[in-house]
């Protein structure tokens, strides 16, 4: 079966590997284009996440697939389902806004906190727990905008289940990787 | 050209552009079938403050205030073929002394029935209430609010408010526990 596949490829030359060799990448690239330019437009680092925990069930369940959006002129209010990544911490996670405290601006006098107060602080729950986060925080007193990654727009159940399943199987991925790296060199189109 | 990969290709994709399509309708739809509720009432019947200590540092002592509330609301509107659930809570917002403006939740509840949206309820705060500066002494009167979120099956999540009290419920003294 290979020997005939390598026939072919014999037949049809590396100028033509080298063409599927650059259709290839250049499907990767558009793809991490997009992902880029979604992460401009909505101003976070990863506009869609896949939910890894129950800590949010019933609203979400494990594989569930979240649009995020962090506009740079909104404050974040109680009751957003906010992601979030502390440092120290490598897996951020998806949480609901318990508190909010806007802090008026320091220093010449009193000014009334604007309703994009800079210095916004945060205490986040999960809706399946039954304390509120400040376990996770690794030492930080509240959370800050810094740490937010976005919060949750948009919601489309189990689709993001594939990549827990690759997570888990790492065979999954490398089959699918390779199976798809395979037919990209071989395919003639 | 009629290989099997090909056909199975065009299958999927054609499946995959309906299935999108598809949930995609239905998260529109929720726009259109979507309705605000009537307003609720949400009246606070207790309140009291009480110090404490702090939670990570236990020489600090902090103000933890205690709040009785009655609420009623008919939430039954929020309720169409792609709402999963509801996420209603009340909080209380405030602005001190220094300017801080305070939004604190209280007290949640998730509705997953339509059976269920009826809300009347005589609780208590379910999560400690306490203050950045550590104290309650001093601050102006504070407004409690019923707010709901609704989460579909599939789409976009909505927020919105359902109940408000009258008038701003102002902070007792601090008693001792002596």
């Amino acid at each position: 079966m290979f020997a005939d596949e390598l026939k072919t490829l014999r037949r049809l030359g590396v100028r033509h590997v080298l063409l599927q060799i650059l259709n290839f990448v250049s499907v990767l690239a558009s793809g991490l284009m997009i992902w880029k330019g979604l992460g401009l437009i909505t101003n976070t680092e990863s506009p869609i996440v896949v939910v890894l925990s129950g800590s949010m069930e019933p609203a979400f369940y494990r594989g569930d697939l979240l649009f995020l959006t962090n506009p740079p002129n909104q404050r974040y209010e109680t009751g957003d389902i906010t992601v979030y990544k502390v440092p120290g911490a490598d897996i951020p996670i998806v949480h609901r806004v318990l508190e909010t405290h806007d802090l008026a601006k320091r220093g010449k006098g009193l000014v009334p906190a604007s309703p994009l107060a800079p210095n916004q602080l945060l205490l986040t729950k999960g809706d399946n727990n039954h304390v509120d986060d400040l376990e996770l925080y690794q030492g930080l007193e509240w959370l800050e905008r810094k740490h937010i990654v976005g919060k949750v727009r948009g919601f489309l159940p189990y689709v993001g289940y594939v990549t827990i399943a690759m997570n888990d199987f790492p065979q999954l991925k490398y089959a699918l990787l390779g199976g798809l790296g395979l037919l990209a060199l071989i395919q003639r189109e | 050209m009629h290989t099997i990969y090909a056909r199975v290709n065009n299958v999927s994709a054609m499946l995959s552009t309906c299935l999108m399509v598809l949930l995609g309708a239905v998260s529109l739809s929720s726009f259109l079938l979507t309705t605000t509720p009537p307003p609720g009432h949400l009246s606070v019947t207790n309140i009291k403050v009480f110090p404490g200590n702090a939670r990570r540092y236990a020489n600090k002592n902090q103000d933890f205030t205690f709040v009785n509330f009655n609420l009623t609301a008919d939430l039954t509107p929020l309720f169409n073929w792609n709402t999963k659930q509801l996420f209603l809570y009340v909080a209380a917002e405030y602005e001190n002394k220094q300017g801080t403006k305070n939004d604190v939740v209280i007290w949640d509840r998730i509705v997953r029935r339509k059976e269920d949206a009826q809300i009347s309820v005589a609780g208590r705060n379910k999560y400690v209430f306490r203050e950045v500066s550590a104290s309650f002494g001093d601050v102006p009167p504070a407004h409690y609010t019923l707010k709901y979120n609704v989460m579909p099956y599939v789409g976009v999540l909505t927020y919105g408010e359902a109940a408000r009290t009258v008038n701003p419920v102002p902070f007792p003294e601090s008693q001792d526990l002596s």
